[in-house]
């Protein structure tokens, strides 16, 4: 049997209109889909609009040519069923980390007693409790990001949207966050879709990684890192060991080099 | 003072050396002050010791019922500007938060800001006599353009992440604005308020030394008839004071309203 992915982006561009007259291609006949429980990693080098195509899926932006569907639905602005982590840091300053992760389900309408459940539930999943009353001027980057997922999954999306959302984090917060989303996606089966240029990541974290070529953005290639034949990992070190990672990396590097030297 | 030299570029102050610089200045100053106005380099009538301020400041409010007149100034301020917030924060935070709103009044305002206040006070003498309401109109026009375009710069800067968090949460248009914006931008409402606030003084002091009988401003005109130096100083005395007070309650008071911006790591 074959089920209708959740998520279905068909020959999508985007036209950005610059001064009268002039524009510029951002992203250009782009189709992929993302199957429910999977986690699809877009990746490509700066300039191959992999932002732009997540922003489209929020409806943060609106495509110039091109449907976007989930659950068959086309998509008609930003929604609650879209949930979406960026790489600056939104935590809402004046609310508590419980507020915070409230936030979401408060202005849906979830009562009072679900509400504060679920924000102990997913608080919990992103191990923040011990600071579930702090500010989020308290906390740390990698934290604030920990409070801005767990907000994002207590107001229950269809598919998590992550943009670059450890890009501004340390290295070793960053694999730390990274095993987190692995284990939030093993405990809670959630759809993401995550934007990342960091080769490691992508394969770390993806189920699938669709590449991208560059100026303008356009599906180079869609890649299944299989070589992970016994499910996702919980370790990233367990990762570098497996065989077969090596040689994807290279060869992602090389699509990657390829990319540079055509700009 | 060990090895290193006494100043050096954007190296910091001990707490110690801070306190006694800040005294040092001050008592230079009164040094200065004293010596010139015993030492009669200066003639006593245009300016007096210190001494002989601070006991005039002691006999207005003992004698002479200053304080009333104090009391009426801080109330022209404070109305005024209560007036001036009702108008200036919606309407600044609407067209932060609304271009199309800021397309219509952004011209209109910053023309405005353009036009000295206190140039309006023939014609506003001329509308609304001598009472209360040409003072309140003045100080009113002083402050509310600055104030509008304080508020709405502060609220355009709300960063566009936050929104867009609180759209793909599912945020309506109501909730963005009071639930987001509103709350993000207010501790910089409170401070363009306190920055505000600071420049009402300048404009009460102009409206009541050139159309009015009663105030801080009034009684240091009615003292120049009298060549009362001591007077005119120990009312720019009390208006200093009075604003450096109200510029340390809005500090308590920002540091009340939001205590989490205090708490940084």
């Amino acid at each position: 049997m074959i089920t209708d992915p959740l998520l279905k982006v068909e020959n999508v561009s985007k036209r950005f209109e610059l001064r009268k007259g002039t524009s510029i291609t951002a992203v250009e006949d782009i189709s992929f889909d993302v199957a429910k429980g999977t986690i699809c990693v877009l990746l490509g080098p700066s300039g191959s609009g992999k932002s732009t195509i997540l922003r489209m899926v929020a409806g943060l932006e609106t495509q110039t040519t091109g449907d976007i569907y989930l659950n068959r639905t086309s998509i008609d602005g930003p929604g609650r069923n879209r949930g979406m982590v960026f790489q600056a840091y939104t935590s809402f300053d004046w609310l508590s980390v419980r507020r915070n992760v409230e936030f979401g389900m408060k202005i849906n309408g979830v009562a009072q007693r679900e509400r504060s459940e679920r924000a102990t539930h997913f608080i919990e999943l992103v191990g923040l409790s011990k600071f579930i009353d702090a500010y989020p001027s308290q906390l740390s980057g990698g934290m604030r990001q920990r409070v801005a997922i767990a907000r994002t999954l207590a107001n229950a999306p269809d598919i998590l949207l992550m943009d670059e959302p450890f890009g501004a984090l340390d290295a070793e917060t960053r694999w730390q966050m990274q095993e987190l989303m692995i284990d939030i996606a093993e405990a809670s089966g959630t759809t993401m879709i995550i934007v990342t240029h960091d080769i490691e990541e992508a394969i770390f974290l993806a189920d699938k990684i669709v590449f991208l070529s560059s100026h303008p953005g356009r599906i180079k290639e869609e890649i299944i890192p299989d070589f992970k034949s016994a499910g996702r990992l919980k370790n990233k070190e367990d990762l570098l060991a497996l065989p077969g990672y090596g040689e994807l990396e290279r060869k992602i590097m090389r699509l990657m080099r390829e990319e540079g030297h055509k700009s | 003072m060990g090895g290193k030299r006494w100043f050096e570029v954007r190296s910091p102050v001990s707490p110690r050396r801070a306190i006694l610089s800040s005294v040092g200045i001050w008592v230079a100053f009164f040094a200065v002050w004293i010596i010139a106005s015993s030492a009669g380099w200066v003639n006593p009538l245009l300016v007096p010791t210190p001494a002989k301020v601070f006991q005039a400041t002691y006999t207005l409010f003992a004698e002479q019922g200053f304080s009333t007149d104090v009391l009426i100034s801080i109330g022209r301020v404070l109305a005024s500007f209560a007036l001036a917030c009702m108008v200036a924060v919606p309407l600044g935070v609407a067209m932060g938060a609304f271009p199309a709103i800021d397309a219509i009044f952004a011209p209109f305002v910053s023309a405005w800001r353009y036009l000295p206040a206190p140039s309006f006070i023939p014609i506003l003498l001329m509308w609304f006599g001598t009472g209360e309401a040409p003072k309140l109109a003045l100080l009113f026009l002083g402050v509310i353009f600055f104030l509008i375009t304080l508020i709405a710069d502060h609220t355009k800067e709300v960063r566009k992440e936050l929104i867009e968090t609180a759209l793909t949460l599912g945020a309506n248009r109501t909730v963005t604005v009071f639930g987001v914006i509103l709350p993000a931008v207010l501790p910089n409402i409170v401070i363009a308020m306190r920055q505000m606030l600071a420049m009402s003084w300048t404009y009460l002091v102009i409206a009541e030394i050139v159309a009015s009988t009663t105030g801080i401003g009034a009684m240091m005109m009615r003292a120049r008839r009298f060549l009362h130096t001591d007077e005119i100083l120990a009312g720019i005395i009390v208006i200093g004071v009075l604003g450096l007070v109200f510029d340390v309650l809005f500090g308590v008071l920002h540091r009340r309203l939001f205590p989490y911006l205090e708490r940084q790591r």
